[in-house]
């Protein structure tokens, strides 16, 4: 049946209106009727999605756009497991949250991607704790040439380039241990 | 001390209140869903020691474990928004309170921390000025996990950054009306913000009340976050006091009749639902504040709402009620604190 206001759509809700004691029954579509609402509707359904769930269902929709070496790239990737707490990747990624801050660490890679995502930045550019220790210490937990590099990062930003120049020696220094060490 | 929504805020009209939270965890401790009882019992000693001096324009914070807690106590908590139903289930939690209940700590819940200031009427600033002072304290006692890439750390990837949550309590009867609560909610989403009813379960929500949250945390700041939602919020206002407007030039009769009748419920009736008590006394609001009905006493309806939740009135009457009980209770105490009518 069509909506006996607008004749275009189907009629959903049977409606009665008394006006000046004059009684009129009309078959109205969802929309028309809204117009007449006074006070209460039936609503649609509202979904909320979870956020577990939604985090694993975007890591998996890139996974089946990637090639067949970065697949397997991506599959060593989630047995890789978090040395402070133990957590693996697809343990993650089914609970849908980190185990520890070490995490976010051990996991960048895969984190970088599905904040993009998910969050659409992966850079945070909000409040920073008020004591610079504090800083320090957290950049003291992250690894040797990670630490090194913002320190350099921070110097040529306040152009400090005596102490940048002496940072970039230290990071030559460590990848050249470093390559050494893997030949050897 | 007057309880926080017992003040009268910014657009109340529309929005009944604000809420500003955010997630953090103490650096060096694993986060809550990798801990072991012992590590989570000892986290809440730690934090409920450490964080019990603390004390701001709310009052003194008094600090609880979750589970030296009566039961009426816990539910009761969750009703006046400051403890949610994780935090009530999970082992080894806790909370800490100020007189005046305006804020919460939540211990031991997704993250270790998570701290929140509640506003009457819009103020998301109010609420974030005080919530960032806690935010410091709680660094200065605790030490929090702090990345310089990702910001504040949280166990879900999509709390980290700012771990900022602002939330609006928003009423929207003629919206709700004209059926235009899904194209809204669709709406505020594409701005990755989540809008969606606070009572009843599910998909049958009812009242008219909702609130509206951002989801993403990272790549703005805290200011840049709440100027979205306050953008989001003011265009929402608009929308409904027009559709009030509307709906009260086509149907004012009908709508002012429904208006008393509500009143007339709720001063004489003798066993109220908090569901049919809730939805009459959201109408009193909208009358009183289109101007269709006039109290002698200016009251905050908000208030009353919250009393007469069913954990909450067994909270003011000091014992466990059963349900029959707790219909005639709630009656009784609408009809003593709803004002009368003023007389024209």
């Amino acid at each position: 049946m069509l909506c006996s206001k607008c004749q275009k759509r189907e009629a959903k809700v049977f409606c009665t209106e008394i006006i000046d004691g004059q009684k009129k029954e009309q078959y109205l579509c969802e929309q028309c009727a809204s117009e007449y609402a006074s006070f209460h509707m039936n609503r649609d359904a509202m979904s909320e999605e979870t956020i577990g769930g939604l985090l694993s269902s975007m890591l998996e929709a890139y996974q089946r756009r990637l090639g067949e070496d970065e697949r397997e790239e991506a599959e060593d990737e989630e047995d890789s497991v978090c040395k402070s707490c133990g957590l693996s990747w697809n343990e993650i990624l089914e609970q849908g949250e980190l185990g520890c801050e070490e995490c976010y660490q051990a996991f960048r890679p895969q984190l970088i991607r599905s904040l993009k995502q998910v969050q659409g930045s992966t850079v945070h550019t909000g409040k920073k704790p008020r004591r610079k220790k504090r800083t320090e210490s957290v950049h003291a937990d992250i690894s040797e040439i990670d630490r090194l590099s913002l320190m350099l990062q921070d110097a040529v930003e306040k152009e400090e380039f005596e102490k940048a120049a002496k940072l970039r020696d230290e990071i030559r220094a460590y990848h050249k241990k470093h390559s050494e060490k893997e030949e050897a | 001390m007057e309880k926080w929504y017992e003040e009268a805020g910014e657009e109340s009209d529309v929005v009944i209140a604000s809420k500003v939270s955010l997630a953090r965890n103490v650096a060096g401790v694993h986060f809550t869903n990798r801990q072991t009882d012992e590590e989570s019992a000892k986290l809440l000693d730690l934090v409920l020691d450490k964080m019990s001096n603390y004390g701001d324009d709310g009052g003194n914070y008094d600090a609880s474990p979750i589970s030296e807690l009566r039961e009426v106590d816990r539910a009761s908590l969750m009703e006046r928004h400051l403890a949610s139903p994780l935090l009530i289930q999970k082992k080894n939690t806790g909370i800490l309170i100020p007189d005046d209940e305006s804020a919460s700590i939540m211990v031991g819940e997704e993250d270790h921390l998570r701290m929140q200031v509640l506003k009457s009427g819009m103020n998301l600033e109010e609420a974030y000025t005080r919530v960032n002072d806690m935010d410091d304290y709680a660094d200065e006692v605790l030490g929090l996990a702090f990345h310089p890439k990702f910001g504040y750390l949280t166990a879900s990837p999509v709390n980290a950054g700012t771990g900022l949550h602002a939330s609006f309590l928003v009423y929207l009867p003629a919206l709700s009306a004209s059926g235009k609560i899904p194209q809204l909610s669709q709406e505020v989403s594409r701005y990755g913000v989540n809008l969606h009813g606070v009572y009843g379960e599910n998909q049958k929500t009812y009242a008219d009340i909702f609130q509206m949250t951002n989801q993403k945390t990272l790549g703005c700041n805290e200011y840049e976050l709440m100027e979205m939602m306050n953008g989001m919020v003011q265009q929402i206002i608009r929308q409904e006091r027009k559709y009030r407007e509307y709906a009260l030039n086509q149907n004012y009769d009908q709508i002012a009749d429904q208006i008393y009748r509500s009143y007339g419920v709720l001063k004489y009736a003798r066993q109220l639902t908090t569901k049919d008590a809730v939805t009459l006394l959201t109408q009193i609001k909208l009358g009183v504040d289109t101007g269709i009905l006039t109290l002698e006493e200016d009251k905050n309806i908000y208030s009353l709402i919250m009393d007469i939740q069913p954990n909450n009135l067994q909270f003011i009457a000091g014992a466990n009620l059963g349900n029959q009980q707790r219909d005639q209770m709630r009656a009784e105490y609408i009809s003593d604190n709803l004002p009368e009518l003023a007389e024209d």
